[in-house]
C-alpha cells in the first residue's frame, strides 16, 4: 500500500511539472521575443593591386556574438559620402570585377545560417577577366540578416542590420598607378579673424585648443595613401611633430588626413563648438606668439613632396582681462579703505 | 560551521577571481562581451625573403607581394586586433495597439565596437511605409509639429504634438547627428520606395570600444487611420571608413 502510494506521489508530481512546463512555454513565449543582433567582419578593409587576368582568394571572418541569425552576403559598389572616409553604397554591382564565394556550401546573395558564438569563414575569390580596363574599383562585402517575422494584430518596425568590409581594388597591367594630390585646405579652425594689410591674421586665446584641418585632394587615377607630417613652430624655438596617418584617399575624391599624436575632446557633449566640424589634429598647451604650423605629404616613391603652411597667434586674452579685473578691484578697495581711513 | 563558511568563501574567492583571467566578457541586455588582452602577435614581422605586416585576428591579415597582386587587409597604422562589429538589441520594435492621438514609442539601442581606432558609419532606411499586410493602408512619415517644426529625412525637429501624426524616430547617446538636440526632435525615415538615400545616424572621426546610442521610434495616428497590422523593415547599414 506504501509503495503504491509513494509511486502515485511521483506519477502526480511529474504531471504537475509536465503541465507547468506546458503552460510556461505556451504562454510565455510571446514575451520571450526580444532578439539581438551582434556581428562581427574581419578584415573590414582589403586593398589590392592586381593585374587583368588574375584571381585572388581573401578569406573573411563573420562572427555572430548575438543570437542565432540567418545570414546572407552581397557585393555593392561604393563611392565617397564625404571626405571622412565615409562609403555611400550604390544599388548595384558595378565594374568588370567579378566575386564568388569558394564556400562548398554558401554562395553569395543566398542564406546561410549562423548560431550564437559561431564564426563562418567566407572564401571570397575575386577575379579580374583578362582586358579589364586599368583603374580603380571600390566594392563593398555586405553580410545582412533576414528580418524577424511578421506577427498579426501589431504595429511595429522590423529591423534588418547589415554589416559592411571595403574592398579596394586598383587594376594595373605594369604595376605602375597614377598619383596626383593637392593640399586643398590647410588651416586653423575658429579663432578670431582680422585683416591687416590685406593679410588674415588668426588670434587664439593661450588656453584655447586649436582645431586644425587638413585636407587632401586625389587627382590621380588611383587611390593613394599620403604619409608625412604636421609641424607646429614657435617664436621661442619651440617645436612639435605630429604624423600623418596613411589613410586611403579615393581616386578623384578628398580627404581629410588625420594626424597622431592629438589632444583629445569629449564630443559626446554636442554643445562643444569644437566638435561641430571635424579636425585633423586637435592642439593643446599655453600658446604664447606667432606660432607657424607646416605640412610636408609625401604621396609614393616616385611622387613629388607637397607642401603646405599656416600660421596664427595666441595671446592670454583671458587671463589678462581677468588680471586686469582683478587690478581694478584691488585698486578700489585700496581707494575705498583709504577714504574711510580719512 | 566554520567549515561552511570557509567553504563558502573560497567558492566566492574562485567565482570572483576567475571572471579577471576570462580572455571574452560578453555583454547586451542578456549577456557581456569584451575583448580581453590577447594582442600577443600583432606588429611587424620580417626575414630575408618577405616582410609581412599584419595584426592577429584577422584572416586575411598581412601584406605580401606575388606575382601579378598585391594585397593589404586591415588598416596598417591601427595594428587592431579587434573586427569591426555591429549590435542592434531588438530586431523586433514593438509598437504596441494604437490609439488614435496617443503616440506610442519604442526602442532599440545600436553598438559599434571597432578597437582603438577607426572611422565608421551607421545608415538606416525604411523599406517602405509602415503599411497593413495587404498593402491597402499606410501610416505616413512624420512631418514633426509642422510649421517651423517641420522635419525631413536630414533635419530633426520637435514633435511633441498629439495632433501631429506619422511615423518617425530620435536618437539619443554617441556619435549621434547633432540635430538631434533632446529626445523631443524626431526625423521620418527615409523610403526606398521613393528613391531616397539612407539617412546618417550614427558616425564618427575617431571610434572608440562600444559606440552606443539609442533610437526612439514614435508613431501617432488619427481617429481616421484604418485598423490594421502595420509592418515595415528598417534596414540599418554599418560600415567602417576605407
Amino acid at each position: 500500500m506504501q509503495n503504491y502510494n509513494s509511486k502515485f506521489k511521483i506519477i502526480k508530481s511529474l504531471f504537475v511539472f509536465l503541465i507547468f512546463n506546458f503552460l510556461f512555454l505556451t504562454f510565455n513565449l510571446n514575451q520571450a521575443n526580444a532578439q539581438q543582433i551582434s556581428l562581427a567582419i574581419s578584415p573590414p578593409l582589403l586593398e589590392v593591386f592586381i593585374k587583368p587576368g588574375k584571381s585572388i582568394l581573401v578569406a573573411y571572418k563573420v562572427q555572430n556574438f548575438g543570437d542565432p541569425v540567418i545570414l546572407q552576403t552581397k557585393i555593392k559598389s561604393f563611392e565617397p559620402q564625404d571626405n571622412l572616409g565615409n562609403v555611400k553604397i550604390k544599388e548595384k554591382l558595378e565594374g568588370t570585377i567579378r566575386f564568388s564565394l569558394d564556400n562548398s556550401d554558401i554562395q553569395l546573395e543566398k542564406p546561410f545560417f549562423l548560431k550564437t558564438k559561431d564564426s563562418q569563414q567566407l572564401l571570397l575569390r575575386i577575379r579580374v577577366p583578362e582586358g579589364a580596363p586599368e583603374g580603380d574599383y571600390y566594392y563593398t562585402l555586405l553580410v545582412e540578416t533576414e528580418p524577424p517575422p511578421t506577427k498579426e494584430g501589431q504595429i511595429s518596425g522590423k529591423v534588418k542590420a547589415t554589416i559592411g568590409s571595403n574592398i579596394l581594388v586598383t587594376v594595373t597591367q605594369s604595376g605602375k598607378i597614377d598619383i596626383k594630390g593637392k593640399v586643398v585646405l590647410f588651416d586653423t579652425l575658429f579663432g578670431k579673424k582680422i585683416n591687416l594689410w590685406g593679410k588674415k591674421i588668426k588670434f587664439f586665446d593661450s588656453g584655447e585648443k586649436i582645431p586644425v584641418v587638413l585636407i587632401l585632394e586625389n587627382k590621380g587615377k588611383n587611390l593613394l595613401k599620403p604619409q608625412g607630417e604636421i609641424i607646429l613652430q614657435g617664436n621661442f624655438g619651440e617645436k612639435a611633430k605630429y604624423e600623418i596617418l596613411p589613410q586611403n584617399i579615393l581616386s578623384q575624391s578628398q580627404r581629410l588626413l588625420l594626424a597622431t599624436p592629438s589632444a583629445s575632446v569629449d564630443c559626446d557633449n554636442k554643445n562643444l563648438k569644437i566638435c561641430q566640424k571635424p579636425f585633423s589634429i586637435l592642439l593643446s598647451g599655453f600658446f604664447l606668439g606667432k606660432y607657424k604650423l607646416s605640412s610636408t605629404i609625401i604621396l609614393g616613391e616616385e611622387a613629388p613632396y607637397l607642401f603646405a603652411s599656416t600660421s596664427f597667434f595666441a595671446f592670454p586674452f583671458k587671463l589678462s582681462f581677468g588680471v586686469f579685473i582683478c587690478v581694478i578691484l584691488v585698486i578700489f578697495i585700496i581707494k575705498r579703505f583709504s577714504k574711510n581711513e580719512e | 560551521m566554520n567549515k561552511f563558511f570557509l567553504f563558502l568563501f573560497l567558492v566566492f574567492l574562485l567565482l570572483f577571481f576567475s571572471q579577471k583571467i576570462f580572455a571574452l566578457n560578453m555583454e547586451s541586455p542578456l549577456y557581456k562581451i569584451q575583448y580581453g588582452e590577447i594582442g600577443i602577435a600583432g606588429g611587424k614581422k620580417s626575414s630575408d625573403s618577405y616582410q609581412l605586416s599584419d595584426t592577429l585576428g584577422q584572416l586575411a591579415a598581412g601584406e605580401f607581394q606575388s606575382n601579378g597582386y598585391i594585397i593589404k587587409a586591415g588598416f596598417q597604422y591601427l595594428y587592431s586586433i579587434i573586427p569591426f562589429r555591429f549590435s542592434i538589441s531588438d530586431t523586433r520594435i514593438d509598437l504596441g495597439t494604437l490609439l488614435p492621438n496617443t503616440p506610442s514609442t519604442a526602442s532599440t539601442t545600436l553598438t559599434v565596437s571597432f578597437g582603438a581606432s577607426g572611422q565608421y558609419l551607421v545608415t538606416a532606411i525604411e523599406e517602405g511605409k509602415l503599411r497593413t499586410l495587404n498593402e491597402q493602408n499606410f501610416i505616413p512619415d512624420t512631418q514633426c509639429d509642422g510649421g517651423i517644426n517641420t522635419c525631413n529625412e536630414t533635419q530633426a525637429k520637435i514633435w511633441t504634438s498629439n495632433n501631429a501624426y506619422g511615423f518617425g524616430y530620435n536618437m539619443n547617446g554617441q556619435d549621434i547627428p547633432t540635430d538631434f538636440i533632446n529626445t523631443n526632435y524626431y526625423r521620418p525615415f527615409p523610403d526606398r520606395n521613393n528613391n531616397e538615400d539612407p539617412a546618417i545616424v550614427m558616425s564618427s572621426t575617431n571610434v572608440g570600444k562600444n559606440r552606443q546610442s539609442t533610437m526612439t521610434f514614435k508613431v501617432n495616428i488619427s481617429s481616421i487611420q484604418p485598423a490594421g497590422s502595420y509592418q515595415t523593415v528598417i534596414n540599418f547599414v554599418a560600415t567602417p571608413s576605407y
